[in-house]
């Protein structure tokens, strides 16, 4: 009797850990991209960074990114060089991160293939300026890769970037951030 | 005017504004062409960041850097950039190397376990101790050239 007790318990075990397996977990990604966008009646400035590091908590939610603000590719490398240099401080401060959470987790159904959407919500760190921020996010799941999409605005002198005013008429006070990531199952 | 004040000054507007053309169209830096500033190990490497983050990039912030390793893994996930990890300090430190999408013959290539000597723009350390689900880390190196 006892011996069935323990067996069944020790079943029981395995199956809420390979329940867990299933819905729940670590999803990553190295190879995450954000491009950033810039309008004017003057000029565009587009940027893209396809090296962001990125996870979330399927069980929990949680949800963080991390990217190398020299990471940021622009077409013209004259931009590329005022991005860091004039306007990032970049050999400064290196990185940009995101803490946060989605906040509707229990929606998305990691192990079913469709397209779901949540809040997201958290700490968005650039130049050591930390700022609460918003966003719907669209997560689309397809043979076990998460697909992440969400976009938001920024204004550059929320996080202490200056930009001078020879130039403040060629770039936005609202900075189009976009992300789209492709989040595998971390091992 | 004088003629040969006018001269002058046409000259040194036309010099301006050839050097604006100039600038405003500089090209991106030529990682094939360009020396390498350092030629280092991957596991020294990583060591540098990892003791000191911020002596590391005024040391190889930006600049064509050399590095020797063993290929971890290819990353091809993100087709704007495929990559190639190798391995840093043995454990959950790497050097990530991303290429041009005109490099991914090259990048295929790469095998897992043999030793490589790549070239490329140091970027930084990406990951972060404050961030519990990022805290691996790798040295990021950009525009990468494969040498052997």
């Amino acid at each position: 009797m006892k011996k069935i007790t323990i067996l069944s318990l020790a079943l029981l075990a395995i199956g809420l850990v390979a329940f867990k397996n299933h819905s729940g977990g670590i999803f990553k990604t190295n190879t995450g991209n954000i491009n950033f966008f810039s309008h004017t009646s003057v000029e565009d400035i587009a940027a893209d960074n396809h090296k962001v590091k990125s996870a979330f908590d399927a069980s929990s939610g949680k949800i963080q990114f991390s990217a190398l603000i020299k990471d940021f590719e622009f077409e013209k490398a004259l931009m590329q060089e005022h991005f860091n240099e004039n306007y990032m401080n970049s050999t400064k401060f290196p990185k940009t991160t995101f803490n946060g959470m989605i906040e509707n987790m229990d929606a998305i159904k990691i192990g079913t293939d469709g397209i779901y959407t949540s809040n997201i919500s958290g700490k968005l760190t650039i130049k050591d300026v930390t700022k609460d921020v918003s966003t719907k996010g669209t997560f689309t799941v397809k043979g076990g890769v998460v697909n992440a999409k969400a976009t938001f605005q920024i204004n550059p002198t929320d996080y202490n970037i200056e930009i001078p005013r020879v130039v403040s008429k060629k770039i936005s006070k609202d900075i189009k951030v976009s992300i789209d990531a492709d989040y595998t199952h971390a091992h | 005017m004088k003629k040969p004040l006018l001269l002058l000054v046409s000259l040194l507007v036309l010099g301006a504004v050839f050097y604006a053309y100039k600038s405003y169209n500089k090209e991106h830096t030529n990682v094939a062409t360009t020396d390498a500033a350092e030629t280092i190990t991957a596991a020294d490497l990583f060591n540098e960041f990892d003791t000191d983050e911020t002596a590391a990039m005024t040391k190889y912030a930006d600049k064509v850097i050399q590095v020797s390793g063993t290929i971890l893994s290819q990353d091809l996930s993100n087709d704007k950039e495929p990559q190639i990890v190798i391995e840093g300090n043995g454990d959950d430190g790497f050097i990530r190397c991303g290429f041009k999408p005109s490099e991914l013959s090259k990048v295929e290539k790469a095998t897992p376990s043999t030793s490589i000597k790549i070239k490329g723009i140091c970027t930084g350390l990406n990951g972060s101790d404050e961030l519990d689900l990022l805290a691996d880390k790798d040295v990021v190196l950009s525009n990468c050239i494969i040498i052997e």
